[in-house]
């Protein structure tokens, strides 16, 4: 199924995934697009809760018992892996295609293997090779992210919160994917490390020009590693934009407000932040979803706006209609 | 990164190189091993201090002596008829004899590390009334040639019962929610039952009215040769109902409890990575929920197999099985206190070296488990 019309790395169409919870549907991603072209880094912004961690799940097709509503394509190097089944895509697209750097590294390394046959693991099942070569590969991952050799042999416990983070990054590049979602890689970790782990992303993304995905809610390290931005709020993009034009510059009122919040370097006035709280996701409104904490909002704001483009750009407003 | 720094660190960091399994494994048990030696020793040490009610037997039994050497006296004509200093002498001397012989003439305290060392070498001493199938009264002689038979059918039946338990915990895990699961859900307090009142049940189905399997004992009467290929099967065939029994009372409470442990393992962030690692599930399911789960679920067992193990008396009473339980029971109702006290010390033996083996399997499997606070860094 290669689809003829371009050459886009990554190409998501209307994703949509909803959970059933016994209070309604969660409609946690819902009807997502956006393109991403390879050595490329998009990154999606968001509040907590705003369906960013759904929306890599959704891409990863790491979904959880409750799902209700799953439906969507998502084109990776032409090919639709949505209509892959589950042994195909584990086979072809998962760690080969696509890698997974996870929200709490803490949790997300085996407690009881040593943390160098974990990161063998996938090139020892993906790339057919026996374990010596896969620990190979290992030490040379391990290399690109700047963590001692002989961390192959010890056990996560025995390693810091950024050792491990970086254990993390080396799993997701053993198998040289062509895009690794990144899901909050820094959250827990302090400013030097985050500052530490940018760098080893960005080297990381000039030297073996891997994509990247990245999802956060910390706007001001993203924007070192990013060359796209995805806004989104209660599980849609709100604005898509080349981060060049998008950081000095945002069109849609929640991006505004969102890129206010943050505080810089000599700035007069206090960061403003938005009043209220972002939606639930159940029962969500027929109106633009962002219309009741809106300062800028008007009539047509009862309406669902489209995606409008402008000057290149995506934003879903009705400002700009 | 500069590169210097990282040149450094690793330099660093070999002068440390980690210890490897062989060592950290060779290191814990034998720590462990001494530890549960001396715990076994302090407690029959207390064991003897309190049933010799703190040297207050001695003086109850030195009290029974001299009364029994002056009625003696009074009774034998002989002595009757000495003069009195004679006479007492007479029992002065039988008295200091009879002390020196019982070993009264030293301090409590060193008998009591004389009986400490005694009953840790298995010098059990000789018993009342019971004897041994050859016929001795070595305390030592009788319980040894029960232990054999415990063994098997306990043996067996946690072997048995672990990895029945486990597959059927693991199938479980992975069709939460079915017919099955709600079948153990429900069925989970039969645990409040122990084994034996299963077993009576058990007998009553088997063998009274079906008359398909034997009532109890541990092989046909007369016994077939011994490590003849008969001898085991009715050796088998014996077995089958008092395992039943535990299963019956085991079991399900078990499967219950390990498939819970295995779905909230499952739910961790690991697990999840090595979905999208693109792991298949049977790896998922060995490396990644049973081998981290492995240490709780070895901890459920071996409260499991302590609490066996302290069921014996009345099981095996109930399956007429010649262990060391049914014989505890007897030795109670015929008052052997020499056999009641050897077999506490072996039951304690027994204890420690479960738990001892416990320990050993729990070093191999979790890399995290260490002797002293080496853990390693904590981020």
């Amino acid at each position: 199924m290669v689809s003829s019309a371009n050459h886009k790395l990554l190409r998501v169409e209307n994703l949509v995934l909803h959970f059933r919870t016994t209070v309604g549907t969660v409609q946690a991603v819902d009807g997502i697009d956006f393109e991403l072209d390879s050595n490329r880094a998009v990154v999606i912004l968001g509040e907590s809760g705003c369906g960013k961690t759904s929306l890599a799940k959704a891409i990863l097709r790491l979904l959880p018992r409750n799902v209700e509503k799953y439906t969507g394509k998502v084109y990776l190097n032409g090919v639709d892996i949505m209509a892959l089944n589950d042994e195909e895509f584990r086979q072809n697209i998962r760690w080969v295609g696509i890698s997974l750097v996870p929200q709490a590294a803490m949790n997300s390394l085996n407690p009881v293997i040593r943390v160098g046959d974990q990161v063998a693991e996938p090139a020892i099942v993906h790339l057919g090779i026996k374990k010596a070569e896969a620990w190979n590969l290992a030490k040379q991952m391990f290399q690109h992210v700047g963590v001692p050799e002989d961390f192959l042999y010890r056990y996560p416990f025995e390693l810091s919160g950024g050792m491990r983070q970086r254990v993390a990054i080396a799993m997701a590049l053993v198998t040289s994917p062509s895009l690794i979602v990144l899901d909050e890689p820094t959250s827990a970790l302090d400013l030097l490390t985050q500052a530490n782990i940018f760098n080893v992303l960005k080297r990381i993304k000039k030297e073996l020009g891997t994509s990247f995905i990245l999802i956060t809610h910390d706007i001001a390290t993203s924007s070192e590693l990013a060359d796209e931005v995805a806004i989104m709020y209660a599980g849609q993009i709100v604005e898509v934009g080349h981060a060049k034009d998008f950081f000095p510059k945002p069109l849609h009122p929640y991006a505004e407000m969102l890129m206010a919040s943050v505080p810089r370097l000599r700035q007069d006035q206090d960061p403003e932040f938005i009043v209220g709280q972002p939606p639930s996701l159940i029962n969500l409104p027929t109106s633009c979803r962002f219309a009741p904490r809106c300062p800028k909002r008007f009539s047509k704001c009862d309406q669902d706006p489209p995606m409008i483009e402008k000057d290149g750009r995506k934003v879903k407003c009705w400002l700009y209609a | 990164m500069p590169e210097k720094t990282v040149n450094n660190s690793s330099r660093s960091v070999i002068r440390k190189k980690p210890e490897s399994t062989f060592t950290r494994v060779a290191r814990y048990t034998l720590v462990r091993g001494i530890t549960l030696f001396l715990t076994v020793v302090v407690g029959v040490f207390l064991t003897i201090i309190i049933a010799n009610m703190g040297g207050y037997v001695d003086e109850i039994r030195k009290g029974e002596i001299q009364e029994t050497y002056q009625q003696a006296a009074i009774l034998n004509p002989a002595i009757r008829n000495l003069p009195p200093e004679e006479r007492n002498k007479w029992v002065e001397d039988q008295i200091r004899l009879a002390y020196k012989r019982y070993g009264l003439d030293q301090p409590f305290l060193v008998r009591a590390v004389i009986y400490l060392r005694n009953a840790l070498t298995l010098d059990l001493g000789r018993s009342l009334n019971m004897t041994s199938d050859t016929g001795s009264r070595q305390v030592r002689l009788i319980i040894l040639e029960r232990i054999p038979p415990t063994l098997i059918l306990f043996g067996t039946s946690g072997f048995l019962l672990f990895f029945v338990e486990l597959f059927f915990a693991l199938y479980l895990s992975r069709r939460y929610g079915s017919f099955w699961d709600k079948v153990v859900v429900t069925l989970a307090p039969m645990n409040a039952a122990p084994g034996w009142f299963y077993g009576i049940f058990l007998i009553l189905i088997f063998a009274a009215i079906l008359k398909i399997l034997p009532f109890g004992g541990m092989v046909d009467a007369p016994p077939p040769p011994r490590w003849s290929f008969a001898y085991f099967v009715s050796l088998l065939k014996h077995m089958i109902l008092p395992i039943m029994a535990i299963a019956a009372s085991q079991l399900v409470l078990s499967v219950y409890s390990w498939r819970t442990f295995f779905l909230i393992y499952s739910s961790e962030d690991y697990v999840e990575m090595a979905k999208a690692k693109g792991l298949t599930s049977r790896a998922i399911e060995q490396r990644y929920v049973l081998r981290p789960t492995l240490p709780t679920i070895i901890t459920s067992f071996a409260f499991l197999l302590i609490g066996i193990w302290t069921g014996a008396p009345i099981f095996e009473t109930v399956f007429n099985w010649p262990g060391l339980g049914r014989q505890i029971y007897q030795a109670i109702g015929l008052f052997d206190v020499p056999v009641i006290v050897g077999e506490t010390v072996i039951f304690s033996y027994l204890l420690a070296i479960t738990l001892f083996l416990l320990d050993f399997v729990y070093a191999l499997v979790d890399p995290r488990v260490r002797v002293g606070g080496q853990g390693g860094a904590q981020g």
